[in-house]
């Protein structure tokens, strides 16, 4: 009796072991050095993922996947949560061979613990990638002086929409020095029109801002030196006078007044901008799309757009640009099947591919999309943009997905700080230089 | 002190029907008044519960163009299957399945892991066993969240990362403090003389828990299957961070990664909430009387 | 308390086997695995609080630091604040209503077993499910209310405390609803003849025999209101600002959002003693220690 029980148990529980054994099979079967050279390619699973879906079937089936001897797998991590995802698998044994990130410091850590492939000798190399993109979008993937990642969606430069209804009722016109800007803010004001929609309750719309001015100000460097880690490079003077312009801007009323209530994220901030209540919305080229999405008539009729204005005295350039340069693949060191990646990098300057993000509304940063962009639903926006990065001298990455992921959290804290009054722009400096 | 007597399970559960049964009669005299504030107050409080789910239920039958800036309240003009569509067609039925396996396999093992520690913590007298079930005891009140970074790190490097068993393994360890404390208080309630007549018969210990303890700890056993089932239905913070691909998602992670798939399709959205609501809720039509039993155990007798 | 039971098997030495007392050594496969998937991996996270680890690589020991940082960072002193906040005034709002709920449920007419069966609905939802739907409701441009609740910090807080009593109240109704059809139906008759009315007759002898009742209740409503970590997650994200900021949000925001696993694990430890000291308490007032005889001797 007693033996047969004992056997029972180790039955039972050899029975759950192996049953287990049969999940966690079939559960992690996508893990690196998969079957047959297979690799597998993580992936930001929005609305857009669409076309990197199409484009791994279309390479999948090509003849340079069969000469590489490999297939893409597709992983596609929900949105919210990529970045947090992306780093437990790449501290896990399944980390994709392939991945999608923003450069900058969405991979320092990764290229800090080697698990990047250096891509600066292939892309020099091989004629398709070098030639393929964009160089400053190139570059601005780039981490100390070497590239890590391809450009593989589209541009998405942060740039000043304006209403251009409200703009000719008010004799005014879109402003290229900060002198015109306040002029034009002192004009709306009178006429009771909030000057800016702003959506502070997300922080980042907030942002926008600062990461202008700076630059305007003191140049791309002042952010490239804290971008690299140096917390001192806070102290720069033009942090703090553009923290203080900003101030001025809020006391002056040109958010109006609730604004830190307002969020872009839920479209508020747009449906201001739409129904004339504010006359300006400084915001990423995918507000076009937005208010396509939502208010179509007067994202058809009445929306203009401009670079972000000189500002006198400052030694930043007028065609200098901050935003997010594009979206990257960066390829795993320990991938299983590198020409397989390779190959698969290199039709991301196919002309297939380009001619899908164009048909999205996107704007690729490829060398050929030049001449493709006609064929844009909306090709006017789709050429300034793609003229406006082509044509800046640099391209300055969001300082959210730049700074180290340490940095993030506290950085927005204390931008929001300032622009809800909480705190001064001296108190802002001496909070930014003590981040560590 | 007639000890014996008032731990017997049998004779306390048998008189408590027939003097509900006997007493109904004379109860009435007291409920028969209406009781206008308890009245009012239920009447309130199903408002509280059916507005929300009235609400819910409305809008996934809603067109998602004509959803931003409506009420919610405010029934749908032309009502449409299209959401639920949606999300059938989004892998919904992959996720049930995952789920389902997670709940069998937690109930399997915290059933199989728990009965006999707590007939030893019952009945085995030993240093040992009592300091095992201390051991249970104090983890009744420790927060699985406490442990995700190291359990992250054993799972990464126990090759489970992005599996099943990343989720089941230590959702069964965390559903088994509650579990010994219900399986141990069912079991206090078995007689002395049980075990002595069954000794008698010179059953072994092995016997014994087959033919004496497992059949009269039914009621526990059962509230720990509906407790241990509902803690693997509702998890949500080991998946978020064990697992990442299609293959090994439960439904509550599917539904959190629903809402950046659909963006601000919120009918969309709440047409998956109403489908993982689904399956428990027709447990809950066919086996009520067992479910809320079940359930009123994990609160004591 | 079973003091009487130990004497007698003592005084028969060996009857422990014949009288089907199972060897300890059973307790073993599940104490190996809780020790090895619970125990081990809290002596786990009490080491890594004592390393830096970004997640990638080893972690690299760092003594201290984490602790250091953990007592001066404001965001600690915020969200413990926020949690005791949040764990008191929802034990309040569940207590009251699942009690009253729970004794009116208690009646056995027939409107009352049909309503029962509709409050219980609510705890057939996940967590998840159940914060995704307020979520839905709470979008000013959606739902159900047109304003601004999830941006205020009252509001915010209140909306935890609400979408966690929807959830949770239907469960402890059911267990004050069993406390309160266990209350001897004798009492009531006595104090009826004694002239005692309907609210004497609750303030006097149903609120004191359903003292074990709510202890219980009382225990899994603390020690559960540190799950509310999917609600916070899901409607607030900690916010506005880090004012719904729970513990176990500080510490996945410190984890999983910027990746500083080495301090998470000091907040996790903290998390783990400040619950194994609340649970000593909790054990020690509640009597679960002694196997719940405490009814028994009414």
């Amino acid at each position: 009796m007693e033996s047969y029980s004992r056997r029972w148990f180790l039955g039972a529980g050899a029975t759950t072991l192996i049953s287990a054994a049969g999940l966690t099979a079939c559960g992690s079967g996508s893990g690196s050095g998969g079957s047959g050279g297979t690799i597998t390619a993580m992936v930001y699973g929005d609305d857009a993922v669409k076309i990197q879906t199409a484009q791994v079937n279309r390479f999948n089936a090509s003849a340079a996947a069969k000469k590489a001897k490999g297939k893409i797998k597709l992983q596609k991590i929900p949105a919210s949560d990529y970045p947090a995802k992306l780093r437990t698998a790449m501290g896990s044994p399944n980390a994709p061979d392939v991945f999608f990130n923003w450069g900058g410091g969405s991979i320092k850590a990764y290229q800090e613990a080697n698990q990047l492939i250096d891509l600066t000798d292939t892309i020099q190399s091989d004629a398709v990638l070098k030639a393929g993109f964009l160089p400053n979008v190139l570059a601005a993937g780039s981490l100390k002086g070497k590239m890590y990642g391809i450009p593989m969606r589209g541009t998405q430069p942060v740039i000043l929409f304006y209403n251009k209804t409200l703009f000719a009722e008010h004799k005014l016109q879109a402003p290229t020095t900060w002198d015109q800007l306040l002029d034009i803010n002192a004009k709306l004001k009178k006429a009771k029109i909030t000057p800016f929609a702003l959506g502070g309750a997300d922080i980042w719309p907030e942002l926008m801002w600062l990461e202008y001015l700076v630059d305007r100000i003191g140049g791309p460097q002042v952010f490239d030196k804290i971008k690299n880690g140096d917390s001192s490079g806070w102290g720069d003077p033009a942090v703090l006078k553009a923290a203080e312009t900003v101030k001025q801007l809020i006391d002056d009323g040109a958010f109006g007044k609730g604004y830190s209530s307002v969020s872009y994220n839920n479209h508020g901030a747009s449906a201001a901008f739409a129904k004339g209540k504010a006359a300006m919305h400084l915001m990423g080229s995918w507000e076009f799309s937005t208010l396509l999405g939502i208010f179509p008539d007067f994202a058809k009729k009445d929306v203009g757009w401009c670079a972000f204005p000189k500002y006198e005295g400052g030694s930043g350039d007028i065609r200098n640009v901050v935003g997010n340069p594009n979206n990257y693949w960066s390829v795993n060191a320990r991938v299983s099947n590198k020409d397989a990646a390779i190959a698969f990098l290199r039709d991301c300057a196919s002309e297939a591919y380009t001619k899908d993000l164009i048909a999205n509304g996107d704007v690729p940063t490829t060398t050929i999309a030049a001449g493709m962009l006609d064929s844009s639903p909306n090709p006017e926006f789709a050429k300034y943009q793609y003229q406006m990065v082509q044509q800046a001298p640099a391209f300055t990455l969001s300082w959210d997905q730049a700074v180290d992921p340490s940095w993030q959290t506290p950085m927005l804290t204390e931008i929001n700080k300032l622009f809800v009054g909480k705190s001064t722009p001296t108190q802002f400096v001496a909070a930014l230089k003590g981040l560590k | 002190m007639s000890h014996d007597t008032l731990r017997r399970p049998r004779p306390v559960k048998t008189t408590g029907r027939p003097s509900a049964a006997r007493t109904a009669g004379r109860r009435r005299h007291w409920t028969r008044r209406p009781n206008p504030l308890a009245g009012i107050g239920s009447v309130l409080w199903l408002a509280v519960v059916i507005v929300p789910i009235y609400a819910m239920i409305s809008s996934s039958l809603t067109h998602q163009d004509k959803a931003l800036g409506k009420n919610a309240l405010v029934p749908p003009t032309d009502p449409t299957f299209d959401n639920y569509n949606t999300v059938l067609h989004n892998g919904f039925g992959h996720l049930l399945l995952n789920t389902v396996i997670v709940a069998a396999a937690v109930v399997a093992i915290v059933l199989v892991l728990c009965i006999p520690l707590s007939y030893v913590a019952v009945r085995s007298r030993t240093f040992w066993s009592g300091a095992a079930f201390r051991l249970f005891l104090l983890g009744v009140a420790i927060p699985a969240q406490a442990v995700v970074v190291p359990l992250y790190l054993m799972i990464a490097k126990l090759n489970l990362y992005d599996s099943l068993l990343a989720v089941i393994l230590p959702t069964a360890a965390f559903a088994m403090p509650v579990s010994v404390l219900i399986l141990t208080g069912t079991l206090r309630d078995i007689s002395e003389e049980m075990y002595e007549a069954m000794a008698l018969d010179g059953a072994s210990t092995t016997r014994m828990l087959f033919q004496l303890v497992i059949p009269m700890t039914k009621g526990g056993i059962s509230t720990v299957v509906i407790y241990s089932s509902l803690q693997a239905w509702n998890g949500f913070l080991f998946p978020l961070i064990f697992t990442q691909s299609d293959g090994p998602r439960v439904l509550t992670l599917g539904l959190f990664n629903y809402v950046s798939q659909f963006g601000v399709n919120i009918p969309a959205l709440l047409a998956s909430v109403v489908l993982s609501g689904i399956p428990i809720f027709a447990v809950y039509l066919v086996a009520r009387r067992a479910l809320v039993g079940g359930l009123m155990g994990v609160g004591g007798k | 308390m079973s003091s009487s039971a130990t004497a007698r098997t003592k005084g028969r030495p060996g009857g422990g086997v014949r009288t089907g007392r199972p060897h300890a050594a059973w307790v073993l496969p599940g104490v190996l695995f809780f020790t090895f998937f619970a125990v081990a991996p809290m002596v786990l996270a009490l080491y890594l609080s004592f390393t830096k680890w970004n997640g990638l690589g080893d972690p690299q020991p760092v003594g201290l630091a984490n602790w250091q940082k953990l007592i001066h960072d404001p965001r600690l002193t915020q969200s413990l604040t926020v949690t005791v906040l949040l764990t008191v005034v929802s034990w309040a709002f569940q207590t009251v209503l699942s009690l009253l709920l729970g004794v009116w449920a208690a009646g056995r007419q027939r409107n009352r077993a049909v309503l029962s069966a509709i409050f219980f609905v609510p705890f057939l939802l996940s967590s998840t499910a159940i914060s995704l739907l307020f979520y839905a409701l709470l979008d000013p441009n959606f739902g159900i209310i047109h304003g601004d609740t999830l941006g205020t910090t009252s509001g915010a807080f209140l909306a935890i405390v609400f979408v966690g009593g929807w959830q949770f109240i239907p469960f402890h109704t059911l267990i004050y609803q069993g406390g309160a059809r266990q209350i001897p139906e004798v009492l009531y008759q006595a104090a009826a003849i004694d002239g005692a009315g309907r609210y004497r007759q609750f303030f006097s002898i149903t609120l004191p025999q359903l003292r074990n009742t709510a202890t219980t209740s009382s225990v899994l409503m603390i020690v559960g209101s540190l799950t509310y970590f999917e609600t916070v997650l899901i409607l607030t994200q900690g916010g506005p600002g880090t004012d719904t900021a729970i513990l176990p949000y500080l510490m996945y925001e410190s984890g999983f959002k910027s990746y500083d696993l080495g301090y998470a694990s000091a907040i996790a430890s903290f998390l783990v003693v400040a619950a194994t000291a609340l649970s000593l308490v909790l054990v020690k007032l509640s009597g679960f220690g002694n196997m719940r005889s405490t009814r028994e001797g009414m």
